[in-house]
This record gives C-alpha cells, sequence and structure tokens, in this order.
C-alpha cells in the first residue's frame, strides 16, 4: 500500500459541483431530444406514403425569424455572464431581462403559429407529421418556457445583489441550460422546417 | 477508531449541529441517510404490493376458476364472487411487473443505498445536491400512489403488460383500459424524473466529492457500480420519457407515433422501450453486484480477486448493455443481419459476467469464511445469478429464443436474475447495512432461517417454470389449460403456486423480522462485521452530516488478512505502519 | 472563472455567424438544389451552427478535456439508437 500517495486527489473534472450537474443534466436532455427527433427521423425514413412538403404546411419564413429571435436571446444570455464577470451588476440585470424578454417573445411567436397551423386545420391528430411536429416543437417550447422562469428567478436573484464577480454560478448553469435549448431549436429548426 | 487518522487536509468542515424540528428531520429531510431510509420503507411497501399481486395471479394459475379466499373483498369489476376475471388478471400481471420493477427492486438498489452508501462510503458529509434529492424522493413518492390509485379508477389499471408494447397500449380501445393506461404512463414518466434527479445527483457526488486520498481504484465496488448504474439511468431513462409522451399524446390527443394504421410505427415503441429497457436491466443487477462483491469480501476475510478486472467487466457490461436491447425483440422480427448482430454482442456480456462469477469465487477461495446472513445471501446471489445467466444464453441465441420467448422459461429467466440475482443481493445488503442505518442487529438465527425459507421456496417457484416454458406455456397466459397440449401441467401449475404462497410468507417473516429489529435488536456497535469501508468508521446510526473532519483514505477498500497485522481487518483510513508499527 | 481563457471571446461575431448561417440555411432549403445535396447540406450547416454555441456560447473551447468528453458523450448511444433503428427499415 502506497501510504504516502494518500494526498488529495484532484477532482477528475475540475469543474465545481453545479456545472458539473447541469452538464451530467444535458447529458439527459441529449437522450430525451434523440428519443424523439430520432422517432420522427425513423418514422419519415419508414413511411410508406410520401411525407408532407414541411414549406407548404408550416410558414417557415416566421420561423426562421424565430430562429433569429432565439439566437439574439442566446446572445443577450452569453453577454449576462460577460458583464458579472467583470462585475458589471447593472448591465447583468439588463442583459438577463433582455434574455427573458426575447426568450418568451420565441413563445409567444410559437404559440402564434400554433393557432395558425390549428386554424388551417393542421392538428396533433394530423397524421404522423402532425404528431412528430407537435410533440417535438411542444416540448422544446416547454423547456424554453421553463427556461424564461428560471431566468426571471436568476434576475430576482441578481436584483438582490447575490451574485459577484468571484461568485456567479447560478448565472453559469443558467447561460448553460439556455444555450442547449438554443442548439436544440438548431437542430430541430432545421429537420423540422427546412428538410 | 476515526480519531486514529484523521489529518486535518483543509477541506472546508461544513457540519453544523442544530435542532431540527421532526418535519425537518425526518419527513421533508435533505439529509442523505433519512432520505434513504424514507426509500427503504417506501419500498418494502411496494414489495409487499408487487408480493400481493403475485400471489394473487399464482392463485388463478395454481387454481384455475376457483374463489379465491378473501377475493369477495374485491369489486365485481376485478373479481366476482372471488373468482379473478381474465381483464382483471391482465391488470394483476402487468402491475406485478411495474411495481416489482419500478416501484420495489430499482429503487431498493438506487434509492435505498445510492442515497445511503454514497457519502458515507466515498467520505463526505452529504449528496452534493441535497434538496434535489428530497425532491427525488417525494416524487418516487408520488409516482408510485399514482400507480396504485390506478386499480381503483374506471376500467381498472393498465392491462398492457410492463413493457406496454404498442398498439394495445396506444389506443384506448386496444386493451380495453383508458384511464389506467393514462395513470400508468403518467406515473413512470414522474418516476423517470425523479431518478433522473437521483442519477445527477449521484454522478456529481462521486466525481466530486471523494474524501481525500480517495482515488478511482480505491472506491469501495458498491460505490463503482452505483456509478455506473447513475450514467445508465441517466442516459437510457429519458428515452423512456420521451417514448411515454409519444404513447400518452396517442392515447389522449390522437396523434398515431405507434398506431399502424395511419403509418405509425408499433415496432418504434418496443425499440425505443428496449433502448431504456436493456440498460435497465443492468440498472437492476449491477448495484446487486456491488453489494454480492463487498459482502463476500467481508465473509471471506479477503481482498476481492480481482478489483480492476471487477471495475473494467462493470464499465464493459454498462456499455454493452447500450447495443443489445434487440434481443428482447428477436419474436418481434427483424432484419436477419440486424438479429445476428444483437445475438453476437448478446452473448459478448456473457464474458464481463462470468468475469465477475468467478472474482466471487476466487474471493472465497482459501478464505477463513464467515457464513453470516449476508454472506450467505451473497452466495445465494452467486448461484442464482448463475442459473439465470445461463437460461440468458438460451435466450440470447435468436434461433432458440424464439422457440422460448413469451413462455414461462423467460418468466423462469427473468425472476432468477430479478428475485435470485437483485432481491437476494438487496436482502444481503439490508442485513448487511442495517446495525449502521438503525443502530440495531438483525439476529443471526432468524436471518439464517429467512435464508434458507427464501433459498429453498424460490427454486420451488421458479425453476419449474423452465419446464413450463419448454411444454409450451405461454407467458401472461389466464387459463393455459384451455390448450390441448397444456393440459398435463396443471399439477406443476398447483405445486409451483404452493410454493409461491410459501414464498411469500416468507417475505412476510422478513418484514415481521425487519420491524421487529428497529425496535428490540440487539444495539449494535461501530463496526459489527469488521469491515474495511468507511461508513464503519462511524458510530451508528451517524450523525447528521457524517464527519465532522473528513476522513483521508490510504489504500484500497478491502484490505483483509492483511500479512503485517494482528486484526484480519484495515479500514481504508488506517495506515499499516501506524495500526501495528512493530511489524513494520 | 479560472475556466475562462484570457482572451475575451467575440460573443458578437460569432452572434452575426449564427444569423448569417440561418440566412443561408432558409436560401438553401429553397433554392431547389438536388434533395440529397440539400439535406446534406442542411445538416452540415445545423450542425456547424450548433458547434458554434456549444463552443463559444457554452464555453466548451475553453473547458477541460474530461469535461469536452462529458459533453460528446451522450452523443454516441444516441447515435448508435437512431443509426441502429434505421437499419430495421432497410
Amino acid at each position: 500500500m502506497e501510504a504516502e500517495a494518500s494526498r488529495f486527489e484532484p477532482a477528475t473534472f475540475q469543474v465545481n459541483d453545479k456545472k458539473l450537474g447541469m452538464w451530467i443534466f444535458l447529458a439527459s436532455e441529449v437522450m430525451f431530444f434523440t428519443g424523439l427527433i430520432g422517432a420522427y427521423i425513423i418514422l419519415r425514413w419508414g413511411a410508406a406514403s410520401p411525407w408532407p412538403v414541411p414549406g407548404e404546411v408550416l410558414n417557415v419564413p416566421i420561423t426562421a425569424g424565430n430562429t433569429f429571435i432565439l439566437i439574439c436571446s442566446s446572445v443577450t444570455m452569453v453577454k449576462a455572464f460577460a458583464a458579472i464577470e467583470e462585475g458589471n451588476q447593472k448591465m447583468l440585470k439588463v442583459w438577463l431581462l433582455a434574455t427573458a424578454f426575447i426568450g418568451a417573445s420565441f413563445v409567444g411567436v410559437q404559440v402564434y403559429e400554433y393557432t395558425e397551423l390549428i386554424h388551417h386545420g393542421f392538428l396533433p391528430s394530423s397524421g404522423l407529421y402532425g404528431s412528430a411536429f407537435f410533440t417535438m416543437t411542444g416540448f422544446h417550447g416547454l423547456h424554453v418556457t421553463i427556461g424564461v422562469l428560471c431566468i426571471l428567478w436568476v434576475a430576482m436573484k441578481a436584483f438582490r445583489g447575490s451574485y459577484s464577480q468571484a461568485d456567479h454560478q447560478g448565472v453559469e448553469i443558467i447561460g448553460l441550460y439556455w444555450h442547449f435549448v438554443d442548439l436544440v431549436w438548431i437542430i430541430l429548426f432545421t429537420i423540422v422546417y427546412l428538410i | 477508531m476515526a480519531t486514529m487518522m484523521a489529518e486535518p487536509t483543509g477541506v472546508p468542515v461544513r457540519v453544523e449541529e442544530h435542532p431540527q424540528s421532526f418535519i425537518r428531520k425526518y419527513i421533508f429531510s435533505t439529509d442523505h441517510k433519512i432520505i434513504g431510509i424514507q426509500f427503504l420503507f417506501t419500498c418494502l411497501f411496494f414489495l409487499l404490493i408487487g408480493g400481493l399481486l403475485a400471489v394473487m395471479l399464482r392463485f388463478q394459475l395454481g387454481f384455475p376458476g376457483a374463489t379465491m379466499p378473501g377475493g369477495s373483498l374485491l369489486p365485481e369489476t376485478m373479481a366476482p364472487d372471488g373468482i379473478i376475471l381474465p381483464e382483471f388478471y391482465n391488470s394483476l400481471v402487468t402491475m406485478h411487473g411495474t411495481f416489482m420493477v419500478f416501484f420495489a427492486v430499482m429503487p431498493l438498489l438506487v434509492g435505498v443505498y445510492a442515497n445511503y452508501l454514497i457519502p458515507v462510503q466515498i467520505g463526505t458529509h452529504d449528496m452534493a445536491f441535497p434538496r434535489l434529492n428530497m425532491m427525488s424522493y417525494w416524487m418516487f413518492l408520488v409516482s408510485g400512489l399514482i400507480m396504485l390509485s390506478s386499480f381503483w379508477v374506471i376500467g381498472g389499471a393498465s392491462a398492457s403488460g410492463w413493457t406496454q408494447y404498442a398498439p394495445l397500449s396506444a389506443s384506448p380501445e386496444a386493451s380495453g383500459v383508458s384511464t389506467g393506461q393514462i395513470l400508468w404512463i403518467v406515473s413512470i414518466a414522474i418516476f423517470a424524473f425523479s431518478s433522473l434527479l437521483g442519477s445527477v445527483n449521484y454522478i456529481t457526488t462521486i466525481i466530486n466529492q471523494r474524501a481525500p486520498g480517495m482515488t478511482w481504484l480505491r472506491l469501495p465496488l458498491v460505490i463503482w457500480t452505483l456509478f455506473i448504474t447513475a450514467i445508465l439511468g441517466l442516459l437510457a431513462i429519458p428515452v423512456l420519457t420521451a417514448a411515454l409522451i409519444m404513447l400518452l399524446f396517442d392515447q389522449t390527443i390522437g396523434t398515431t407515433f405507434f398506431l399502424p394504421d395511419t403509418g405509425g410505427q408499433p415496432l418504434l415503441w418496443q425499440h425505443l422501450f428496449w433502448f431504456f429497457g436493456h440498460p435497465e436491466v443492468y440498472i437492476l443487477i449491477l448495484p446487486g453486484m456491488g453489494f454480492v462483491s463487498e459482502i463476500i469480501a467481508n465473509g471471506s476475510r479477503k481482498p476481492i480477486f480481482g478489483y480492476k478486472s471487477m471495475v473494467y467487466a462493470i464499465i464493459a457490461i454498462a456499455g454493452l448493455g447500450f447495443i443489445v436491447w434487440g434481443h428482447h425483440m428477436f419474436q418481434s422480427g427483424m432484419n436477419p443481419a440486424l438479429g445476428m448482430s444483437f445475438m453476437i454482442t448478446t452473448l459478448i456480456i456473457a464474458v464481463p459476467s462470468a468475469i465477475k462469477v468467478f472474482n466471487w469465487m476466487g474471493t472465497m477461495w482459501g478464505g477463513s469464511i464467515r457464513f453470516h446472513t449476508p454472506f450467505l445471501f451473497a452466495v445465494g446471489f452467486v448461484m442464482l445469478f448463475a442459473i439465470g445467466g445461463f437460461s440468458g444464453i438460451f435466450m440470447a441465441s435468436s434461433p432458440v429464443d424464439i422457440f422460448i420467448h413469451d413462455t414461462y422459461f423467460i418468466v423462469a429467466h427473468i425472476h432468477y436474475v430479478l428475485f435470485g440475482g437483485s432481491l437476494f443481493a438487496i436482502f444481503g445488503a439490508i442485513y448487511y447495512w442495517f446495525p449502521k442505518m438503525f443502530g440495531r442487529m438483525i439476529n443471526e438465527t432468524a436471518g439464517k432461517i429467512h435464508f434458507f425459507l427464501t433459498f429453498v421456496l424460490f427454486n420451488l417457484v421458479f425453476f419449474p417454470m423452465h419446464g413450463l416454458g419448454m411444454a409450451g406455456m405461454m407467458r401472461r397466459i389466464y387459463e393455459p389449460a384451455q390448450y390441448e397440449h397444456l393440459s398435463g401441467i396443471q399439477d406443476t401449475n398447483t405445486m409451483v403456486s404452493w410454493a409461491a404462497f410459501g414464498l411469500f410468507a416468507s417475505g412476510l417473516y422478513f418484514m415481521v423480522l425487519f420491524f421487529w429489529s428497529l425496535f428490540k435488536g440487539k444495539p449494535a456497535p461501530e463496526n459489527p462485521w469488521e469491515a474495511t469501508t468507511l461508513e464503519w468508521t462511524l458510530p451508528s446510526p451517524p450523525m447528521h452530516g457524517n464527519w465532522k473532519e473528513l476522513p483521508t483514505v490510504y489504500h484500497g477498500p478491502y484490505e483483509y488478512s492483511h500479512p503485517d497485522m494482528e486484526k484480519d481487518w484495515l479500514l481504508q483510513n488506517e495506515r499499516p505502519d501506524v495500526v501495528s508499527p512493530a511489524h513494520h | 472563472m479560472s475556466a475562462e481563457g484570457k482572451k475575451k471571446p467575440r460573443y458578437m461575431a460569432v452572434f452575426g455567424g449564427l444569423a448569417a448561417l440561418t440566412a443561408i440555411e432558409v436560401a438553401v432549403a429553397f433554392m431547389g438544389f438536388e434533395r440529397r445535396a440539400t439535406v446534406l447540406l442542411l445538416i452540415g450547416l445545423a450542425v456547424y451552427k450548433a458547434l458554434l454555441v456549444a463552443m463559444y456560447f457554452m464555453h466548451l473551447k475553453w473547458e477541460t478535456r474530461s469535461l469536452k468528453i462529458l459533453a460528446v458523450a451522450p452523443l454516441l448511444p444516441a447515435a448508435i439508437m437512431v443509426i441502429v433503428v434505421l437499419m430495421e427499415n432497410f
């Protein structure tokens, strides 16, 4: 036994608990969305009848705009993080609120999109494409909604002065979640709306 | 003992002793030990429910069409005049599987022991996220109660088997159960979220919170198995969640993912389910293997044979677990090339499993064995798991599997690995860690009686099922004698049923013993089994926060019979040169 | 935090890149190229955008190697699942 080798072994990832926990959680989110997106790919690949052309069913220009909105919210989020890294409390609050607002707009546009589609008779019960479309985008929308609520929570804490240049894990991990949701949308937008 | 080594290492201490109200301390507790104990009581309750369902369905198989004693207590929709209806029988089979897999065995392995053991074995104060941990327990309880409640809704509980194959589960018309089916899906979705919270917690804790000196290859094997199990759960269960959401929408809002008439693919459900389901199989066995390794090393008074190969075998089993799921679907029809690949990958799993079995035998070989109750259960595990493993080889070979899958052969197989394997390991773990958890001993003689009853009755129940399966008795069948070729097996079925009632009674005996020992057992010392891992340096039961100062670890987890020492065990925070300097 | 490199990432440049790539994607989808070329191009663009987000916004570029592995690891079982089930449909 190497008794002398009993010094403290540095934690393997050199990452604090919360950030590591968030990355681990995101790993499971990858599998969750793989379940949904994978099912879509499999159903579409194996479909016996011709698949509807997305551009003819969905309103792609509006969603392209919405994609742009979500990218904007990602950049405001990362700006919030950059602000607190420099100890800039004021800009942290501004960017966080901006992110929450832009994120909420994304959900708003999605709700508008859904209403329009349902109005035109495209429903979750409209065959496989309807099933998959509403399930995938719906669960992404749910993730965005949860993200907005969490960002508001973080913003509230920011107003109470809970974050500092030295300690701002909360901002960092909600940022990770938010960018991940953005990342999923990038994939979803391509697969559901464009291909 | 704990005083011997403690060298302060500059790790911040966060134990604060402050009085807590009863509710904060025992009900909405964030202490990993209390949460583990909450899981234990809840799971034992669900284990009892699962057993009761098994007794009822065994009654129908043993005495088809007879009036079940006490059956008149059940409503007309389940058992008019105490005679079990076929529809109710389907619910019984479904819910027996569901309760045993999701609400008894899996949380007993992971919920109870991951929570209880991870912090005390790696040497830390608590989980990385104690509040998430508490939430995980409460969501588990809610999901279990939702599942239980589904018996009393209109149409009864889900009747499409614990595997929930579509389209049976996807359309309200198909199985005749609507509300119960929806409750099943919702309950398991909540369960999945609960176990996700647990997994995140366990993985983070094990990576980040190990005590000074607790390197990866000094981790007790229990921790290794729980770590790998948590990773499996993390990656496999979300796929089930996704599939459940699609199934729920098929049931409720008219989507058609799994309904074939509009282009949906019922086979997609099977793929998604088993992509979760096979890693789930290893979630259900790996922690048991960890407990058994711990107990066998302790009982044999020898270091575990081939520690590193054990670790690699665990990792190999888990890795292979993601590429073998198709072997559950040989009968569903599949591309033969794919079937062949699944068959080969499945057979490869026999290698790491055999490595483990041989390592256990190597550990026992030449040891001065102490046959305490946990050790008996551990040896029982090795034997029964080996039998289950052998029948698994039959199931893995697709040409054979096509004939015996969906018969009682597979019922025998799954019970040998899940009951003879996992549940024996759980019993062993309960006996082994009971003194640490509750500060009292379970009487050894009483425990051994439980072991022998369980072992004998278990084999009487499940071994004949191999034969029943080869005779052609289908799994989940309500009344086999309706087929002429099965008319000769009724006597065997009756015998199996009597043995099953006995097995249930031995389970009740265990429950009584458990609760009796909780209050009347002899007070337990710090280290009753003279074991080596860190939890045995703590008082029984350990205080809130476990350690005032974190221990320092000097060597691997199984230093039994060290040649330089007089006592035959060396705790992980003891240095041999300090314990007996004369010999060094 | 220490994970951050010395140079400050140029977030606005990444943002510009993402916006431009989105525009290109929509254009590609409606250009009427050959079907297979369109699909491959779109997937390539999406993966590149996803990489930009992960590397710069999620700071993966500045993380330790083990965290990078953790981030990429789930893609392996994910890919296995989808590809194997797709093989079923051949």
